[in-house]
């Protein structure tokens, strides 16, 4: 089973030390990348839910490299985690029992300096947790709270520092002396204390505004706290906290209400400016490592650099998406930004040029007021390479292996320019691969305004030298005059196509284009041109197939289905009636059964045969989606379960039924969460050697998020897409092969670890992994060499032992 | 992995193709090394004689100093030196005038430029000296041909006594000149006139023959000449016109529309066949163009065309107002001549700028050491430009300038969200597809309605005039019908409020409606009297 597609930027990502490496929380792991080459150098398992929040031990000074690559992560299942992220290995673990929105630790630096008296030092983190026990008493209740939380003893220390509406994100300056939340329209900032921290003698500080802010950030050196709202304003508060935080203890002094420009009220602050240049709300703030510019980013894609101290300001347009997080690395030409469409681009500091991208798969493209029952665009699956085709905001294809879970290549299918403030009035309606993945068809529509300059055109595409390279066929414009394109279906081993309409009738494309080798390059002469339009009664057409020899041609007409021989554009044979009409049709392998579901008030799973033109089988149910394969007779079904439904509430609001088309009922079962939207479709399996030849089923949810489980392994059956097993490499590698390590040395009696590194002052808590994985992965992501040596030189010496034992 | 999201592209509001009327307009004219080469050419007219009589031939002398031209009973010789400073007023350029006792054909240089042979249409072929300051003199009169003798050539090689001929009696001779004895004669060489002929430029004894029984015969006059020809090829058409290419293995023969390629050596293999021109090809010859050499053919449908016979492929076509008959151009590759029905000869003249450096392009080598580049001075305004005009060589790498995006007005405004700008900048350029590609794009972006409603008078008054003119195109009759509805409707006040400009724009909106109404009326009507036809037509 391969689980993928997790979103990467839930929050913000964080760099390692060095900044070589870059930690992202994707879903319930925490994935390791490199910076230098943008790819996947390790995972770090064990949470059970979504991880929101990564703290990077620093390195301390002298001290080298032996603190080099350890983490703090926290979770939303409650527990906190203490990682060596280049193994990986799981050191600590620590639980706190509440949801874990946000964690910082301020005093990281010296309390991981000073290990050796524990007394004094001990490591403290805030945490921003929500109280799911509170949910339930009314709507202005206060679910997050503050809190602060001894990681080295794993004890709460003292009691809430504030409580919130909703949990909020914390934020911390350079040096770990302030800590803030943003709590509607104020901030709160705590001052840490050195030594003997306890959440009575934590100051709070307030600083109001008028509107509800989004962010803020810490000056890294000064007293100086800059906070974004809502309408795109950013604040910068300059010398805050200069009487609260005084040597007196927050004794009230007299404030001299004419010299503070700005500031509002009572607020301990020596003034506060306003800058407005974004149009939405702010969605981070951050100051750069030499503390002379502010930057910030907000929905239209632009990074703006505030300097500090006159407020002229720079661009760095044409990141192309809305942003959500910027983070610098410890390497000061280095720095990230994350966008809503699941990319991270890696800049180049000073010029910010883009240098990598990190992108994992595109967020669903969601047309919310147009189309009520269309509300999800359709998405193409390529069977045999296993890679979807997925409509992108700025007009383009996304290609993603599902197999690999990485990105292939974009395609520019509309050319215009992408804006992210705009609306949605151009988009990419529907993406139909050929089962070869050599032809792609994609259907664009242009709303119009009132009622002026709708355009509804087709396209298609030929595939070139490589998987997810295509080029440009034909376009046609209006191929249904003015109205809709309800479905495309390619004829399998054949140069043809359909499309359907909703105003009455469909057309049968073929494409006689021929190859024309001029100079070095190969042009396509010809194209794709109407064979023949057919229609049954004026009734809108909804759904299309070709059979598997492309001999027969579904269509729907509404709630009846209509067979013709595409070839000669003869009507053969019309099919009774469903209950509302038709969504997809599908024939099911080679038998002679076809499969359709119906959408709307009445909605059912018909299997019809057709050698005798009845129903064969038939449910009642909500179905999103259904996949057949071209060669045996299962059928894999997704299906919403109705909100009635009990257990609803686990959030598993579909399931994925397998069916034999001979047989009502079911061959197996399983629950999945976000159904609606989702998409089921076999692909080939192409990895590894075990199981080749077997079909994959794949289902993509609503969000994107995807799995890959073989539909006929009983032991699979499990929840589906929170899995927590994931391993990137395991499903490439026969589980009993040894590699690494254990293959020249043979598997390693277990033993205790903790007793012979008990003298080390390091708090290494033994791995719970077979530890011979140690060497498996890149040569960058090996642990380093005093780690290994001891373990190594005692495995030799067991070794020798067992052999000595067996010559005897 | 995905760098390229940095340099994202910029796409301007083009129309898209749908917007755009379908036209078979000519493909704009693009500048190719060869037709720069061409318009080098200063082209002129010459009369050489007032009446209109058709110019059947042209030569010009191997040292390209003369050139002689058959029309009517005379063969003129001009002097082509002085051809550059032609004076239309006068005839200065007469060299010499050949009498022939009836129409003359076919005038030929020796390889030396010393003699001039020409046929005639009784049949004798004359041979006359043209001394350089006497009078030209008769030398030779060679009687064989009882009919026009249409055909006359010198070898192209270095044989000083021999000379080809044929004639519409289907006679082919080979004549010793001293003589006047035919050495080798083929009666009925051909089964109709031969009207073509050319000498091989490998062999002074191989000569081909092409006849309007639409073969072209090639003659070995070391073959005994009872023998039939060395190779014969049909053409299809009545061969009008034969030539070797340099190589000698190559032919090209002329014929109806065509203009084919033969293998000689591969015993007659078609190679190419050219079918460009509309009517029958007249005459071919060879042409020097810079260091390559063309097929230049003409054709009565008044097109030269330049047929580079290296890679099968026009290179350029030249049109005259008359029909063509006969063409010539010089060894030294300066001058055109091209011969015409009515008497008028066209020639082109290689301006003088490119004169020195084509005269050193004609010896084989240029003996003169070519001068030392001299060194540009700092005052020079060259020494600060040096190195700019540099071309890469072919291991270079080469890094290129990101190439800096031309806005249009237009689209600079709709980048800066100036949308009503955008809109009014755009309907003064006037042109109909950039209209309709902003109108769509406020459209995408959900602007065309607040556009509308902010346009002052003045900007109405243009909108209107584009909808008035534009709306009933079919390309975009849909988008205007429904926007000019729109704009009635939202600015129905200020129309109406507007005095005599808007009156003026309404009045000609509703003319427009009336004219369309009438052009629907008679397309249903038309429609009415096709439907019953084509139901007939079904049954």
């Amino acid at each position: 089973m391969i689980v993928g597609g997790q979103s990467l930027v839930t929050s913000s990502p964080v760099f390692s030390h060095d900044g070589k490496k870059l930690l992202l929380c994707t879903g319930s792991t925490v994935s390791v990348f490199s910076t230098t080459t943008g790819m996947l150098i390790t995972e770090l398992e064990g949470h059970t839910e979504r991880v929101t929040s990564i703290v990077v031990v620093p390195v301390a000074g002298t001290v080298g490299t032996k603190f080099s690559n350890y983490c703090w992560t926290a979770s939303l299942d409650g527990m906190i985690f203490y990682w060596d992220f280049s193994t990986p290995d799981l050191l600590k673990k620590v639980n706190v029992q509440l949801p874990v929105r946000s964690m910082v630790i301020p005093n990281i630096l010296s309390a991981s300096l000073g290990r050796s008296d524990k007394a004094s030092q001990n490591l403290y983190a805030f945490i921003s947790v929500e109280d799911a026990n509170k949910e339930v008493e009314n709507v202005k209740h206060v679910r997050g709270s503050i809190q602060i939380y001894d990681l080295t003893n794993s004890t709460h220390v003292g009691g809430v520092l504030a409580e919130t509406q909703k949990p909020e994100t914390l934020a911390i300056s350079k040096s770990g002396e302030f800590v803030g939340i943003k709590k509607q329209q104020q901030l709160n900032i705590w001052r840490v204390p050195n030594k003997n921290l306890k959440s009575v003698n934590m100051k709070k500080l307030k600083l109001h505004h008028t509107r509800t802010l989004s962010c803020l950030a810490f000056h890294p050196t000064k007293c100086i706290v800059a906070a974004g709202d809502v309408s795109g304003r950013i604040l910068i508060w300059r010398g805050f906290g200069k009487m609260r935080y005084s040597q007196d203890g927050g004794g009230k002094m007299k404030i001299d209400m004419g010299d503070r420009p700005g500031v509002r009220g009572e607020d301990d602050a020596d003034s506060c400016s306003t800058w407005h240049w974004h149009s939405s709300e702010i969605k981070f703030l951050m100051f750069s490592s030499d503390e002379a510019h502010l930057f910030s980013g907000a929905k239209e894609g632009v990074i703006v650099v505030w300097q500090l101290d006159t407020g002229n300001k720079t661009y760095k347009p044409n990141i192309g998406s809305p942003l959500m997080y910027f983070t610098d690395s410890p390497d000061p030409s280095l720095s990230c930004v994350s966008c809503e469409d699941n990319q991270i681009h890696l800049l180049r500091m000073p010029s910010m040029d883009i240098i990598k991208s990190i992108s994992g798969i595109k967020p669903p493209l969601i047309l919310s007021e147009l189309q009520g029952d269309r509300s999800h665009v359709m998405i193409g699956c390529d069977r045999s390479n296993g890679f979807v085709a997925l409509p992108t905001k700025d007009y383009r294809i996304q290609f993603f292996s599902l197999l690999d879970g990485t990105d292939i290549s974009h395609l520019q299918v509309i050319e215009r320019n992408y804006d992210p403030v705009d609306e949605t009035t151009v988009f990419i309606s529907l993406v139909e691969v050929s089962d070869d993945g050599s032809m792609m068809c994609t259907v664009e529509e242009k709303l119009p305004e009132m009622g002026i300059g709708g355009l509804i055109s087709l396209k298609f595409w030929t595939r070139g030298s490589h998987t997810g390279q295509y080029t440009l066929s034909t376009i046609i414009y209006e191929p249904h005059n003015n109205a809709g394109v309800s479905d495309v279906a390619f004829c399998p081993g054949r140069s043809m196509a359909v499309s359907t309409s909703y105003c009455g009738n469909f057309k049968v494309w073929v494409n006689n284009s021929s190859f024309i080798h001029s100079g070095d390059e190969i042009q396509e002469k010809g194209g794709w041109r109407c064979q023949s339009v057919g229609s049954y009664r004026e009734i809108p057409m909804t759904a299309a197939a070709f059979s598997g020899d492309g001999s027969v041609l579904a269509v729907a007409a509404e709630t009846k289905i209509t067979l013709w021989d595409p070839l000669n554009n003869v009507l053969v044979a019309i099919i009774g009636d469903s209950l509302g009409p038709i969504r997809r049709l599908a024939f099911v392998g080679s038998s002679e059964y076809i499969m359709s579901f119906s959408a709307g008030t009445k909605t059912d799973l018909v299997v019809w045969n057709i050698s005798n033109l009845s129903t064969h089988w038939s449910y009642k149910l909500l179905v999103e989606d259904i996949c057949c394969t071209r060669s045996e007779t299962r059928v894999a079904v997704l299906a919403l379960r109705s909100s009635s439904d009990k257990s609803i509430s686990t959030g598993k609001d579909g399931m994925v039924l397998v069916f034999d088309v001979e047989n009502p009922i079911p061959v197996s079962t399983w629950f999945v969460k976000k159904a609606k939207g989702g998409r089921l479709s076999f692909i080939n399996n192409k990895l590894g050697e075990a199981t080749d030849g077997k079909l994959l089923l794949a289902y993509i949810n609503g969000e994107h998020n995807y799995v890959l489980f073989d539909p006929s392994d009983v032991k699979e059956r499990e929840d589906l897409i929170p899995k927590s097993a994931r391993r990137p490499q395991s499903y490439a590698h026969d589980e009993n092969v040894s590699h690494g390590y254990a293959s020249i040395y043979g598997e390693l009696p277990s033993f205790d670890l903790t007793k012979a590194r008990s003298s080390d002052n390091i708090p290494f808590v033994p791995s719970e992994r077979p530890w011979e994985t140690i060497f498996s992965g890149s040569s960058h992501a090996l642990p380093p060499l005093s780690k290994l040596c001891s373990p190594f030189l005692e495995a030799l010496l067991k070794k020798a032992e067992k052999q000595t034992v067996l010559s005897q | 992995m995905m760098a390229d999201e940095a340099s994202r592209r910029i796409f301007p509001t083009e129309p898209a193709s749908h917007l755009r009327p379908r036209s078979r307009s000519v493909k704009s004219l693009v500048s190719t090394p060869e037709s720069s080469f061409w318009r080098t050419f200063r082209s002129s007219t010459l009369h050489p004689s007032y009446l209109h009589l058709p110019i059947t031939s042209l030569s010009f002398s191997p040292n390209s100093s003369l050139l002689a031209a058959a029309s009517s009973t005379s063969v003129r010789v001009f002097s082509s030196l002085s051809l550059s400073e032609y004076d239309p007023d006068f005839d200065p350029t007469l060299f010499a005038t050949l009498p022939l006792p009836d129409l003359a054909y076919s005038p030929s240089f020796r390889c030396d430029g010393a003699l001039i042979a020409a046929g005639c249409e009784n049949g004798a072929v004359r041979v006359f000296d043209l001394p350089d300051d006497k009078p030209p003199k008769a030398l030779r009169r060679l009687n064989a041909h009882s009919c026009a003798s249409r055909v006359v050539s010198f070898p192209l090689l270095d044989h000083k006594l021999r000379l080809f001929s044929a004639g519409d009696d289907a006679l082919f001779v080979q004549w010793d000149l001293p003589t006047e004895t035919p050495l080798f004669s083929v009666p009925g060489a051909h089964r109709d006139y031969i009207r073509a002929g050319a000498p091989s430029p490998v062999s002074p004894d191989v000569f081909v023959t092409g006849s309007y029984d639409h073969t072209v015969k090639i003659w070995d006059a070391r073959v005994d000449s009872s023998a039939s020809s060395v190779l014969s090829i049909n053409h299809g058409h009545p061969v009008e016109s034969v030539l070797f290419l340099p190589s000698g293995g190559l032919l090209a023969t002329a014929g109806g529309n065509t203009v084919k390629i033969w293998d000689v050596i591969a015993g007659g293999k078609p190679v190419y066949s050219v079918e460009t021109h509309n009517k029958t090809v007249t005459a071919l010859t060879l042409a020097k163009v810079r260091d390559d050499t063309r097929l230049l053919s003409v054709s009565i449908d008044g097109y030269l065309k330049s047929f580079d016979f290296s890679r099968f492929k026009i290179t350029h076509s030249m049109r005259y107002p008359a029909p063509l008959l006969s063409v010539a151009f010089s060894p030294t590759g300066t001058i055109r001549v091209v011969g015409t029905n009515n008497g008028v000869m066209y020639m082109g003249i290689k301006k003088k700028k490119d004169e020195f450096e084509d005269q050193v392009g004609s010896n084989d080598f240029a003996w003169s050491v070519p001068l030392p580049e001299k060194p540009t001075s700092r005052k020079n305004i060259r020494y600060f430009k040096r190195g700019q005009s540099e071309k890469p060589s072919e291991g270079d790498f080469i890094m290129k300038r990101p190439e800096k995006v031309k806005l249009k007005e237009h689209d600079r405004l709709l980048r800066k969200f100036m949308h009503k700008d955008a809109l009014v900048s755009v309907l003064k350029t006037k042109q109909t597809t950039s209209i309709m590609a902003v109108l769509e794009e406020l459209v995408a972006r959900r602007k065309l309605i607040k556009c509308i409603s902010n346009l002052d008078n003045d900007e109405l008054g243009l909108l209107l005039s584009f909808i008035s003119k534009k709306a009933t195109q079919p390309w975009c009759a849909r988008f205007l019908m429904d926007l000019a509805k729109w704009v009635l409707e939202i600015r129905a006040e200020d129309i109406r409020s507007g005095g005599p400009e808007m009156a003026v724009h309404v009045r000609n909106l509703c003319s427009m409606v009336a004219h369309e109404i009438q052009v629907q009326r008679s397309l249903q009507e038309i429609q009415g009297m096709i439907s019953p036809l084509l139901v007939i037509a079904g049954k």
